[in-house]
């Protein structure tokens, strides 16, 4: 049985036929080649996968692709040359936010959100609300670091979006 | 030690990744992300249950051609991982389960489909006709003399039993005045890489070759092995580990899914895919860790001890991994017991105990871990006996820097270091009388404040001597580098290491800046690939640095003469007046650059000086003078409070002193001591497989197997010494796992220090809140 779903994905309009079981995730990585959406656990607790759907982090991992009919979808691919995502990956470069790269697209597309929302950023609220993401390398520290550096730089160049 | 200059990009500098923009758009090619058309999907029908004879396979007659069992493969050889250690007992692990049933988890056939969901389907349908037998699930179970044996033909459910014996025990027991025993624990736990495991293997037509893409931290030692278990020559198979998303070990065996997977693409002549599931990591990779102590130390009234004995007992799981064997973990434990201190008498025991569970393997720390959670609660043990400061008794015990380089009583040759000073910095940090202080204030909210600390060495960069020693099937003595310029005048390094987040296509370039002094930009690493590097050993066991670095040095330094030559040759000036600095050969106010001098080597021989060979590369292969391993130590120092009401553990502070010798790069070497320490914790407090009495794993999903996260993480204070290798290029001793050795034991420590009000200690990690407040009702109904 397969179900009719349209959706737009990075600015592109995209229809399928698909089964009704197919995750956001398995759309994305094996229908449309978008591989920066990493699957870390399938089960919606690493936030390896994080994607935005109409502009709210959503685990693509446990998010049926049917149900997102009409949903406009955003991954790391789709964030090239966004101002503020292009901050964070400078600082994730110059602090060391990563190691391995796994867990990095999740990373950036949360660290993405929350400074969107908020750039008074202290250590331990950035370490709370990045707590739905998994990282086995950095032990989180270089993580934070970058996060807060993007958010102090991001801060004195422009507001909030 | 060779002198080593500093300049803006080589040895020493904090030089930011080139590894990094692939990986931050996104562009990472992990194994999942390999598109080969065609490519059909395993998913793989596992057993249910711990222990059963299998009697057959019922596959619903729709499914008989998508399904795979061990006949099948009847061409491949099953996996033997033996050492050459005395009374070692050894078995077959199949690819796919013939006549027996190991463990939950072990593989019994191949169900292939278009897409993975319906191969999962394909195995749900499947069902198996099993005689379960009792589960041996427990290293006492196992240990019964009734015990049902695991595997046929064994005398009982023990893979090794081994011992150590240095100096005379008896005279030092009758006149200790001081004996003290612990009995410990350290749970069952789970490597986990965020990227799981994974294989593509497919057939290469045109070059009538094998393609076998595995996320792997050892492509060639793979390609050799699978090649002898698929019975073709090494020179028809290629294996490419691609970007690989952390290893920590788990991925540094040959594992029954590659075998299983290349076989099935050979016999079908299609693309086969299998990409591991979090469940699947859980369950049935390689696990980690699962010791018992039992330990005796017998010192002074000051606590100096004069004699160790200790028995080491791990938990092997079901089957002996490819290459380190099952003896291993307890081996390493066993053999690093006496860690940093002067403990000139020690009696040794290591048993490897067979059960049906998961095979363990190397996880980042291998043995050690256990071995330093062992001897430092013991050490504050003593401490509390001898009514003194664990850190004083500490520093009374360690070898001192005069006596370096030492040989311990277990015979490991530690090269250098100042490890009482080492101590004395993460004290100085952390400051225990602060902490003390805080500790006899008492807190507003009636939770608990401990110090606790802990030191370990860690043997790094380990040569040929010492692996024969451990009786290994392959003897990973060297590394080798393959350094090519190209006609334009750029560097490819070819290694034979695997690059997983270590940085490594970075700090590779660093040492190749610093014998050539060519931009890192202008430099490419390459690796993970058996067709395109020269045959290397890969990565773990802290050696790539080392021995990779060695490797790329001497390569350079070789290339370094002969690009002296030709630019002294297209000046016109004699050898030994012209420089190689800043990425050109000067001869007073001339330079030529490495464009004209790669155009000259590969375009234009007639520029050459007369009898230079054209070309412009240089192959070498490194082994370290001392092939015994060069030694980092560290100390760990924390403060935790623990919550009496609830168990709660939480870190308030961490501080970390180490040396690693020469650093290449501070920051990557900073960030991994940390990432390993966060490791650490998660076996400290949070990360177990408990096993039911059926031998079913209890743990199998992120909701019941914790890893820590971003709120659980201390941010950790990072203290760096630099006392170089004698015996190591540029004095590097490795570091990748060390982070992770410590910090059970300072964490354990710290917590019983919080619970000694109480009369509580913690002997098992890790320390849940359960067996916090179980130790704390314990000493309750002692009183």
């Amino acid at each position: 049985m397969k179900n009719h779903v349209s959706l737009t994905v990075n600015g592109r309009r995209v229809a399928a036929e698909i089964e009704p079981r197919l995750s956001l995730a398995d759309f994305l990585r094996e229908h449309l080649h978008l591989t920066a959406t990493h699957l870390g656990c399938e089960h919606g607790v690493c936030g390896a996968c994080t994607v935005l759907a109409d502009g709210k982090p959503i685990r693509a991992c446990i998010a049926l692709a049917v149900s997102l009919d009409d949903a406009e979808i955003r991954t790391l691919e789709g964030l090239q040359g966004d101002p503020l995502m292009e901050a964070l990956k400078d600082a994730f470069h110059e602090k060391h936010g990563l190691q391995c790269g796994f867990c990095t697209p999740g990373m950036l597309v949360s660290a993405w959100d929350l400074l969107r929302r908020r750039r008074d950023l202290d250590e331990r609220t950035v370490r709370v609300a990045m707590s739905g993401n998994l990282c086995r390398c950095t032990g989180y520290q270089g993580i934070v670091r970058s996060i807060m550096a993007a958010a102090a730089h991001a801060g004195s160049a422009k507001g909030p979006a | 030690m060779t002198a080593t200059r500093v300049s803006g990009e080589g040895v020493g500098a904090s030089v930011r990744r080139v590894e990094d923009r692939r990986l931050l758009d996104g562009g990472g090619e992990y194994l999942a992300d390999l598109r080969v058309p065609g490519t059909v999907e395993v998913a793989f029908l596992r057993s249910p249950v711990a222990h059963a004879r299998l009697k057959g396979v019922d596959i619903p007659t729709q499914f008989r051609n998508s399904v795979f069992l061990a006949e099948d493969i009847g061409f491949t050889k099953p996996i033997v991982a033996a050492t050459a250690a005395p009374g070692f007992q050894s078995s077959e692990y199949p690819a796919l389960a013939r006549e027996k049933l190991r463990f939950v988890g072990e593989m019994i056939a191949m169900c292939i489909a278009p897409t993975r969901a319906e191969a999962e389907d394909i195995a749900q349908a499947c069902t198996l006709d099993l005689d379960e037998l009792p589960a041996v699930w427990d290293i006492d179970v196992a240990l019964a003399a009734d015990a049902p044996r695991i595997h046929e033909g064994w005398r009982d459910n023990v893979f090794l039993r081994s011992a150590i014996t240095a100096g005379d025990l008896a005279g030092i027991k009758a006149n200790a005045p001081v004996v003290v025993q612990k009995t410990l624990r350290m749970g069952r736990h789970a490597g986990v890489s965020l990227e799981t495991r994974g294989v593509l293997a497919h057939y290469d037509r045109r070059l009538g070759e094998l393609v076998v893409y595995s996320s792997t931290q050892f492509p060639h030692v793979i390609r050799t092995v699978l090649a002898q278990s698929l019975g073709i020559a090494e020179s028809r198979l290629r294996v490419v580990a691609p970007d690989v998303g952390g290893g920590f070990g788990i991925k540094g065996n040959f594992h029954p899914e590659e075998l299983a997977v290349a076989a099935l693409a050979m016999k079908l002549g299609c693309p086969v895919r299998w990409i591991e599931d979090r469940r699947e990591h859980l369950v049935a990779s390689p696990h980690a860790r699962e010791h018992r102590y039992r330990i005796t130390a017998y010192a002074d009234r000051s606590g100096r001890i004069r004699g160790l004995e200790a028995e080491v007992v791990v938990d092997a799981g079901a089957y002996s991994v490819w290459p380190w064997t099952a003896a291993m973990e307890a081996g390493m434990s066993a053999g690093i017991m006496t860690g940093p201190y002067d403990i000139p008498v020690y009696h040794g025991r290591a048993v490897t105990v067979c059960t049906n569970k998961s095979p363990l393997g190397p996880y980042r720390g291998v043995g050690r871990s256990g071995a330093c959670f062992a001897l430092e609660t013991m050490i504050d043990a003593i401490a509390r006996a001898v009514g003194r400061n664990p850190e004083d008794v500490r520093l009374e015990n360690m070898v001192p820097p005069s006596a370096m380089p030492y040989r311990s009583a277990t015979g490991k040759f530690y090269d250098s270091g100042d490890y009482p000073e080492c101590a004395r910095r993460a004290l100085a940090a952390i400051d225990p009388a602060a902490v003390r202080a805080r500790q006899a204030r008492g807190e507003p909210d009636g939770r608990l404040i401990g110090f606790g600390m802990a030191s370990y060495t860690e043997q790094s960069a380990h040569g040929t001597a010492e692996w024969v020693a451990r009786g290994m099937p392959v003897v990973f003595g060297y590394e080798p580098a393959l350094a090519r310029f190209t006609p334009d005048g750029k560097l490819i390094l070819f290694v034979g290491i695997q690059n997983h987040g270590q940085g490594l296509e970075t700090t590779l370039a660093q040492v190749a800046h610093q014998e050539l002094g060519i931009a890192v930009a202008d430099i490419v690493v390459r690796h993970g690939d058996s067709s395109v590097s020269p045959y290397g050993m890969g990565t773990f066991a802290s050696r790539s640095m080392t021995m990779a670095g060695g490797a790329v040095s001497r390569a350079c330094a070789m290339l370094a003469e002969k690009v002296k030559r030709i630019g002294a040759h297209l000046l016109q000036a004699p050898i030994d007046a012209v420089t190689l600095a800043g990425g050109q050969v000067a001869f007073g106010s001339q330079s030529v650059g490495f464009a004209a001098i790669a155009e000259a080597a590969y375009r234009h021989p007639e520029r050459l000086p007369s009898g230079e060979e054209p070309g412009l590369e240089a192959n070498a292969v490194y082994e370290p003078q001392c092939s015994t391993g060069a030694f980092s130590y560290a100390t760990h120092a924390c403060t935790v409070a623990v919550d009496p009401g609830t168990g709660m553990v939480e870190l308030l502070d961490y501080v970390v002193c180490h040396d690693c010798g020469t650093m290449v790069n501070p920051m990557i070497v900073e960030a991994q001591v940390v990432g390993g320490v966060v490791q650490g914790l998660g076996t400290a407090l949070y990360e177990e497989i408990p096993y039911d009495e059926n031998g079913q794993p209890l743990a199998s999903t992120f909701l019941d197997y914790l890893i820590p996260g971003a709120p659980e993480a201390p941010d950790v204070r990072v203290l760096h010494m630099e006392t170089p290798s004698p015996h190591t290029r540029f004095g590097i001793k490795g570091m990748g796992e060390g982070g992770a050795i410590a910090p059970p034991a300072a964490v354990v420590n710290a917590v019983n220090d919080a619970l000694r009000p109480l009369g509580a200690e913690v002997t098992e990690t890790p320390i849940t809140p359960e067996r916090v407040l179980t130790a704390i009702l314990a000493a309750e109904a002692r009183r």
